[in-house]
């Protein structure tokens, strides 16, 4: 939908009055978020062209973490840079590179996204990322050396790193895990106005996407990103532009990476089996060999006699 | 990731079997090169590389002397003489000379008894063996002026005496020269450094050639007890003085 | 108090002859006065400090790692080189005790040494660079993540380092005098040997599987499912340059302790000889896995040269440089390619952690002075601490109980 400018004072108004509230009374669940909430993978699809670019998630986010609002929430002009998460937004909205000024603003917002099989979580040496069954990969700040391994293996470059900090931690989106345990949706998707979050099952939002995707007249791009990406991730995208234009990485295989690691794992009790009965072999061929020259040398001594 | 399509691939396939055959090719030649040719090559020990001097890096050993168990050199000359010293080992064991005591010319020696003593700065004495059965000849008269020639070049200046030998040919089969001299210098260096090793007094923290006056540095109140048990003299009557 | 022995030593107490190398203790300290040992103080006077201060103040106070870069020098070069360059202990025991190039024997006892203060000191340059290192025994007993290449590495260089400590425990036992624990320690080599060589096969081709998991990220031409194997081989021509390297150093260091007997140059020659093997294959298999991933049109990229400057310059041209000083028995020339081939090793690792790693990324990684000097801190540590070691126990020459040994 084209956004003029009074729907834009519009939104922005309205987006300032429901960051006001606090989002666990933004809005009641929905029948299939509730229906989510209790069971399955959950996920969450991104509609992009729904997305006004008012920044409420961001503000939602942020209160119900306890973090500093976010920067310039009330300013438009935010959207000139590319931002990054950082370890106190744990989700940030960038416009589009469309290039075209008269061309439909296109934002995307960006956090974790919760991969069905995930690198950080299969990085991790001692599991402080976890990836929980019902969708969201969990950190158990307790648990974590600071290897910053996961920060080397996420695609996305989602873990940030408290750098700051003597004791510091890493920290990311947490699907808000907590909230979705009291049977609540998350804080970003629940205080969405325009619809471009939907928060349930991701089997069915995958349906829900391709029927938009397909309907008559659509112009979506006919790709679900993050159905098959890295194996599949729990926060999917929906395009009418570009994918490369949102700033979403195009070279990702559609395989997990924990299993680009698998195959080198696999070799470890391979080579705890093997290379005892081998070097003992070669240990007893060579003592062996040094006995018969041993015994050889003996042997012409005596002859000699 | 650069996309993998079919055709890239037989020609990936096809490059790849040929680096192996051309590894393959090329390994064998190289195996042999690597190998050398059987033993030429062997980098001569250090200590064999300069024909001039041998033995250890510490007591270098001049060609053509024969030497005794007791640290003491002989060298046959051309007038039927033979000159004796004593080795540097045992000049640099005992240190500077206050004063060499020489047997008078005329007095028969023999072979591993005691003929002479060093005289240390601190007035004790440690006796050395003969190396051989002879009557001296001729002994040093320089040494009588200039002790310590005997401590800073005991092969050349600091000669000893000269004996006309009795039975040199007996005598020399209980000598030692060339590669087994080396290696009795070697074992007694060794000797040495496994009494200095954990005491590194004599010597720097990380190398270089012993200071002399080695017995003294390593048990200074019996440091004559210690040389003579290197250069044989030690008699164990006067085990406690 | 005499003895016809050379064995007969005024004692000055156990810690006199031990710990202050049977010197009063003033007369130790005037012994330190040395240069060497002036450059190690002046280094640590700056570089302890600076240690401080990371823990004081944090890894963004004292590196330049950020968001897109978490790793820096202090695992490309002290975790991933260290590593690789502390490979000598098991290819000379493996060599030794395994094979039965029993002419090896005199340089196992160095190769050791290296190893174990090799590994420590990685083990403590990941300290510095982990952000919570009081939690390093979480993944051993608290929380195990298996699926993690991290994790095997964890367990392996804590099993290793244990191993080479053990290993090393002949040395100690003669240096303090424990015939009994002598015996036993001895009895122990081979089973140790084959242990030390299936953990280093582990963990050396681990550290090169870690960055498995970053194909988007590291430059395809260093990018390979084959990195774990390039690491193993490499850290075996490491071990074998390290070795060389060292007991040149070693050599002209400590004159007075090598054993006179042992012809080190015939061993370097044969050292050479295996590295120049170990190189020449390592350079076919870095060349197959390019055309393997189907990414020759890469060499001719500003990467690409660098790829072939590391695969040519540190890899193919000691090989044959090696080939040519062994055959001749240039040793002075084998000494310097040994060096070169330890910068080269040092050149891949970095290559792969830091210099090819985020390529194509705007935010590029430099270090920083203070990870510099820290780096620096640690090596000459380590250097101290082989140095102390030296000086005391029966590494580079054989002790009196040495005759002890059992195997």
């Amino acid at each position: 939908m084209k956004l003029n400018r009074r729907l834009f004072l519009k939104v922005t108004g309205a987006a300032g009055a429901i960051a006001a509230v606090p989002p666990a009374t933004a809005r009641a669940l929905t029948a299939e978020e509730a229906a989510a909430v209790n069971s399955g993978r959950r996920g969450v699809l991104v509609d992009t062209p729904k997305c006004v670019g008012c920044r409420a998630c961001e503000a939602a986010c942020t209160e119900t973490n306890n973090q500093p609002e976010p920067l310039r929430l009330d300013d438009p002009a935010v959207f000139k840079t590319v931002r990054t998460t950082d370890t106190r937004h744990y989700t940030i909205v960038n416009a589009a590179n469309t290039g075209a000024s008269a061309a439909p603003a296109r934002f995307i917002k960006r956090q974790c996204m919760h991969c069905v099989e995930p690198a950080c979580a299969s990085a991790c040496l001692v599991r402080a990322l976890d990836k929980t069954p019902t969708g969201p990969v969990v950190y158990h700040k307790d648990r974590c050396l600071g290897c910053r391994y996961c920060m080397v293996a996420c695609p996305f470059n989602v873990p940030k790193y408290e750098y700051d900090s003597p004791a510091p931690f890493v920290q990311k989106c947490t699907f808000c895990a907590d909230r979705q345990l009291r049977g609540e949706a998350p804080a970003c998707t629940s205080v969405c106005p325009s619809g471009a979050l939907t928060f349930g099952l991701r089997d069915e939002l995958i349906e829900t996407a391709r029927e938009r995707l397909y309907a008559k007249g659509s112009k979506y791009v006919r790709h679900i990103f993050g159905e098959h990406e890295v194996g599949g991730t729990s926060w999917m995208y929906l395009t009418d532009i570009p994918f490369e234009t949102l700033g979403l990485p195009g070279d990702l295989g559609t395989y997990a990476y924990s299993s680009l690691t698998q195959a080198s794992l696999a070799a470890v009790p391979f080579v705890l089996t093997l290379w005892p009965p081998l070097l003992m072999g070669m240990y007893t061929f060579s003592k062996r060999r040094d006995q018969v020259a041993a015994q050889e040398a003996a042997a012409k001594e005596t002859s000699h006699d | 990731m650069i996309p993998h399509d079919i055709l890239t691939l037989y020609s990936a396939k096809m490059i790849e079997y040929g680096i192996a055959i051309v590894f393959l090719l090329l390994f064998i030649p190289f195996w042999k090169y690597v190998q050398g040719p059987s033993a030429a090559a062997v980098p001569a020990h250090p200590r064999v590389r300069q024909p001039a001097t041998t033995g250890a890096d510490w007591f270098p050993i001049p060609l053509g002397l024969l030497f005794h168990r007791g640290h003491a050199w002989a060298r046959p000359e051309p007038d039927g003489l033979v000159t004796v010293g004593l080795d540097g080992f045992a000049a640099k064991l005992v240190g500077p000379f206050a004063a060499v005591a020489l047997p008078q010319v005329g007095t028969a020696i023999g072979q591993g008894e005691r003929a002479w003593r060093l005289v240390a700065g601190d007035g004790r004495a440690v006796e050395m063996l003969s190396p051989l059965d002879g009557t001296i000849a001729e002994i040093n008269a320089d040494l009588a002026r200039t002790p310590d020639a005997a401590h800073v070049d005991p092969y050349g200046r600091g000669w000893l005496f000269r004996v006309r030998p009795q039975r040199f040919r007996a005598n020399s089969t209980n000598l030692l020269s060339g590669a087994t001299a080396r290696r009795w210098m070697d074992e007694a260096v060794a000797g040495l450094q496994r009494t200095l090793s954990p005491e590194l007094g004599a010597l720097a923290q990380d190398g270089g050639l012993p200071l002399t006056g080695m017995a003294r540095v390593i048990e200074p109140d019996h440091w004559d007890t210690l040389a003579r048990t290197h250069l044989l003299t030690e008699d164990k009557e006067e085990a406690n003085a | 108090m005499t003895s016809t022995t050379a064995r007969a030593l005024p004692s000055g107490g156990w810690v006199t002859d031990k710990i202050f190398l049977g010197l009063p203790f003033a007369g130790y300290l005037k012994s330190l006065a040395t240069p060497g040992n002036f450059a190690a103080g002046l280094i640590m006077a700056v570089g302890i400090p600076v240690i401080v201060y990371r823990f004081a103040y944090g890894l963004g106070a004292s590196t330049n790692l950020s968001q897109t870069n978490p790793w820096g020098i202090w695992i490309g070069f002290d975790m991933l080189a260290g590593v690789a360059l502390a490979a000598g202990g098991y290819t000379i025991a493996t060599s030794v005790y395994i094979f039965g190039l029993k002419e090896y024997h005199p340089i196992v006892r160095p190769a050791i040494l290296t190893g174990f203060l090799g590994y420590l000191f990685a083990v403590l340059g990941l300290c510095a660079d982990l952000g919570r290192p009081w939690n390093l025994p979480v993944p051993l007993f608290i929380s195990w993540g298996g699926p993690s290449v991290m994790f095997e590495i964890a367990w392996c260089v804590v099993l290793y380092l244990t191993v080479l400590g053990l290993e090393f425990l002949p040395p100690v036992f003669e240096w303090l005098g424990w015939k009994k624990a002598l015996v036993l320690a001895t009895k122990a080599t081979i089973g140790l040997t084959i242990v030390g060589l299936m953990l280093s096969t582990l963990h050396q081709s681990s550290l090169g599987g870690l960055f498995l998991m970053a194909p988007t990220k590291l430059h395809p031409l260093w990018y390979s499912p084959f990195i774990p194997a390039y690491f193993f081989i490499s850290s075996i021509a490491a071990g074998l340059s390290m070795v060389i390297v060292e007991s040149g150093l070693s050599h002209r260091a400590f004159k007075n302790r090598i054993d006179h007997h042992v012809n080190l140059d015939k061993l370097v020659v044969g050292l050479a000889r295996g590295a120049s093997i170990v190189l020449f294959a390592y350079f076919f298999l870095k060349l197959q896995g390019v055309v393997d991933g189907g990414r020759w049109a890469l060499l001719a990229t500003g990467y690409g040269y660098w790829f072939l400057v590391e695969i040519l310059g540190f890899a193919l041209l000691p090989s044959l440089v090696f080939a040519y000083a062994a055959r001749r028995a240039k040793v002075t020339l084998i000494r310097w390619t040994a060096a070169w081939t330890v910068l080269g090793i040092i050149v891949n690792r970095l290559n792969v952690s830091v210099i090819a790693l985020n390529w194509n990324s705007p935010d590029r990684y430099i270090p920083n002075w203070m990870e510099v000097m820290v780096s620096i801190t640690l090596v000459t540590l380590g250097i101290s601490a082989f140095r102390w070691i030296v000086n005391r126990m029966p590494v580079l020459n054989e002790h009196e109980l040495s005759g002890i040994r059992g195997s």
